[in-house]
């Protein structure tokens, strides 16, 4: 008996051990103690403050020398989601590692897994603001957990720009830190609407979201702006998110015998929701799906069922910047550009951009490397900066965005331009 | 009749519960009225389709509602890892139809083994399915909860919970946490099926729904054949009554609980193959929601119970499908009203819809 209790200690013990050791992105522990003062203005004349960090209302971000400048994210690492964040969080960690650095100090993307939700953004979000070598944020990815995160950065002085996160109410709360390089869901819902009702002659629709802050807000502008210019929404149905049969909303709304049906949401439930169309009594009705839906996990996943899907997508123009990242991007990684999400090289501008907002006001003073925090939030929210996808100009309310959705459609299991003269 | 009437004496919360009752009655009513003739939004095709959604998803509820059921008969304890069985018996079945699909088939040029010989890699696939579950099951017994027989009620309980999240963890390290997707043989491949005609639409019935419910109803007799016709059956009855005086009857307790436990890990091996062959996509978190849903079912049925199990399977199946169509709510809210039933049921029978009253030693 004996033996089997020092057994299960020593088990856990070793357990413990080895949870601790595990050098995950963690960059807490390199933190020296008097940094956390520095977020709050201070009086105390320590003698070895710049004058225009004590001057700054966040104060200064210090680098000490041999430590990277960090930029942190809140993206779906792991699950359903996935495919988002690792696309994104690669093509952002492409843009730091081809950079040369600032005076001697280098560039560290800092991606913490927040598996989609609003909850974890949230948490991610306290996280990210422990760490004082984390200058900016590029991010989050999801609209939602993006939301849930704006008012922890704007409390910290982290400015963000986030690729992807595409609600429109996001720069609707006066926020001073987030800015954003996607589309809104406002342009994207219009965009579609307009496709349907005057492109594709399609008078009934059916509408679906998954309930999430992006889906139903897209669903929303979508059906507004349908029946706006004229047309009929013959069902709107939710459905719950991770569920495995979709076919009773599916019916109800095959019950209004729509000529087509808009979804907004992600991939995760689009696949499953494509491959019960027949069962449900949507046989031959047009999927129109979003950004959300687009990339390889769609089409993979539903196989002939997924074929004249229709998605959006953030593909910029062709140019020689483009073809250089998009070579530099097969070559360091397993998928390609634009094929995990839409958003591979707004997320290589993202990174960019907060690259040159970081220059422009961060000085070396002695060896240690000074970022005023205040003074970036105002340089990420006036950028102006000409990437892959465009000029990115922010407006007052963080704005950025470059290009419109371009529209996509599944032809022989891949995602092509769509081309509506068929 | 007019005795027994007044007879009853009318307490406080016996006149609350028959406010409640006829109110929710009136309201349910009207609300079925309303959706089924007044408003009449969907058509007979469409509750066609309610129906046969709702059927195949209850037979796999009750498939792993026995499982919950059989254990609580016979220990008391919830067994909270059963989805986690579930789940480990759809990754069996998921590589044994992925090896399949990958040899070449006998004799025939191009084909591989999946399509030349569909029906063997299917009984194979479920036999491993099964049995893989099946050793789970009985791994979790003697691991998880045979060492903690004489503690009090509560602290299996958390080894379950303990042993669920390990396992789910577990897979999601061994097996990567995508998704992957069952790759089912031509003959039964997902979302086709039978043409109903219905009026002047038609409704599809899926090969692989039938093929699951009627495998569900086969596995479901078959299970009754055992608990009630052979020795082994009679020996869990035995031992569900009164462990003590079925092992003075020489019967090997230990024996047949880890039996029990063999058998209702099958049953969810079976139910996580068909799972995957009617749903396609799975992950380590497969067996989660099927897990509560199915150990809500038993609770519905009457825990302890076993044609409660299947009734309750049944029943919460039906009722997420149906449920929010008859009801005309919004389709999101489908596990709001199975739960709302559940609660309902456990206020006015607690003991479940086909739950038998608990003796004392039970307790």
């Amino acid at each position: 008996m004996k033996f089997k209790h020092i057994l299960v200690i020593l088990l856990i013990a070793a357990f413990a051990l080895a949870g601790c050791t595990q050098q995950t992105e963690e960059p807490m522990e390199t933190e020296e103690p008097e940094e956390t003062e520095e977020v709050v203005e201070t009086e105390e004349s320590e003698g070895t403050l710049p004058q225009v960090c004590l001057d700054d209302a966040f104060g200064c971000a210090e680098i000490p020398a041999g430590e990277t400048i960090k930029i942190g994210m809140g993206a779906p690492l792991l699950g359903d989601y996935s495919m988002f964040g690792t696309d994104i969080s690669q093509a952002v960690a492409l843009a730091l590692a081809q950079d040369d650095g600032f005076e001697g100090f280098t560039y560290e993307l800092v991606a913490e897994d927040t598996g989609g939700t609003p909850e974890a953004g949230a948490a991610v979000a306290n996280l990210l603001v422990t760490d004082p070598t984390v200058v900016a944020i590029a991010g989050h990815i999801f609209s939602g957990s993006t939301d849930a995160a704006i008012p922890i950065y704007d409390t910290a002085g982290l400015p963000m720009m986030s690729p992807s996160a595409t609600n429109p109410d996001l720069t609707q709360k006066g926020s001073a830190v987030f800015n954003r390089l996607a589309f809104t869901d406002a342009d994207q819902g219009r965009s579609a609407a307009n496709l349907l009702f005057n492109e594709l002659g399609f008078t009934k629709i059916g509408v679906m979201h998954d309930g999430g802050t992006y889906g139903q807000g897209l669903a929303d502008v979508v059906q507004a702006e349908f029946e706006n210019l004229g047309g009929e929404v013959v069902a709107y149905e939710g459905i719950t998110p991770g569920e495995a049969d979709y076919v009773a909303p599916l019916s109800a709304v095959a019950a209004g015998e729509p000529e087509a049906v808009y979804f907004g949401g992600y991939a995760a439930d689009a696949i499953v929701m494509m491959n019960q169309w027949a069962q449900a009594g949507l046989e031959g009705v047009l999927f129109f799906g979003c950004d959300g839906t687009f990339g390889v996990e769609f089409t993979d996943k539903t196989g002939a069922n997924g074929e004249g899907a229709i998605a959006a997508s953030l593909v910029p123009p062709d140019s020689a910047e483009k073809t250089a990242f998009d070579e530099a991007y097969a070559a360091e990684y397993p998928t390609e550009a634009g094929e995990l999400s839409a958003f591979t090289w707004s997320s290589f501008d993202t990174g960019n951009v907060l690259i040159a907002a970081i220059e422009s006001v961060a000085f070396v003073e002695g060896d240690t490397l000074f970022v005023p925090r205040g003074a970036l939030v105002e340089a990420v929210r006036n950028s102006d900066f000409t990437g892959l996808t465009g000029l990115i100009k922010c407006d007052e309310i963080g704005e950025c965005n470059a290009s419109g959705p371009a529209f996509y459609q599944v032809v022989d299991g891949v995602w092509v331009p769509l081309d509506l003269g068929s | 009749m007019i005795e027994k009437i007044k007879k009853i004496r009318f307490t406080p919360r016996l006149i609350l519960r028959m406010v409640i009752a006829v109110a929710l009655l009136v309201y349910l009513t009207w609300r079925v009225v309303q959706v089924t003739s007044s408003e009449a939004v969907f058509g007979a095709d469409t509750w066609l389709r309610f129906l046969i959604s709702g059927l195949v998803i209850g037979g796999m509820y009750a498939l792993i509602a026995i499982g919950y059921t059989l254990v609580y008969g016979i220990l008391f304890m919830i067994n909270f890892a059963h989805g986690e069985v579930m789940m480990l018996g759809t990754f069996a079945g998921y590589f044994v139809l992925e090896a399949f699909s990958a040899i070449p088939g006998p004799g025939t040029e191009g084909v591989n083994f999946l399509n030349a010989q569909p029906i063997i890699a299917l009984i194979l696939a479920f036999i491993v399915g099964a049995g893989v579950a099946a050793l789970f099951g009985f791994l979790l017994e003697r691991i998880a909860y045979r060492p903690l027989r004489g503690a009090p009620r509560l602290i299996p309980l958390i080894s379950a919970i303990g042993a669920s999240i390990f396992l789910q963890n577990a897979a999601q390290l061994l097996f990567g946490p995508q998704r992957r997707q069952y790759s089912n043989p031509d003959l039964l491949w997902r979302g086709t099926g039978w043409m109903i005609p219905v009026g002047d639409k038609s409704v599809m019935l899926t090969y692989t729904g039938v093929f699951s419910f009627v495998l569900s109803i086969l596995l479901m007799i078959g299970l009754f054949i055992l608990v009630k016709k052979t020795k082994l059956g009679k020996s869990m009855r035995a031992v569900a009554e009164n462990k003590q005086a079925a092992a003075l009857m020489g019967i090997d307790v230990d024996s047949v609980i880890s039996k029990t436990f063999l058998i209702s890990g099958a049953l969810a091996g079976a139910a996580g193959v068909m799972w995957g062959i009617h749903n396609g996509l799975f992950n380590h978190y497969v067996g989660f929601i099927p897990g509560i849903k199915a150990f809500t079912a038993a609770v519905l049925g009457g825990i302890g119970n076993i044609p409660g199990a299947m009734l309750g399977g049944m029943v919460l199946g039906l009722m997420e499908s149906l449920g929010p169509a008859l009801l005309g709510l919004d389709f999101q809210i489908k596990d709001v009203i199975a739960f709302t039933i559940l609660i309902l049921v456990l206020i006015f029978r607690p003991s479940g819809l086909l739950g038998e009253a608990l003796t004392e030693e039970k307790i």
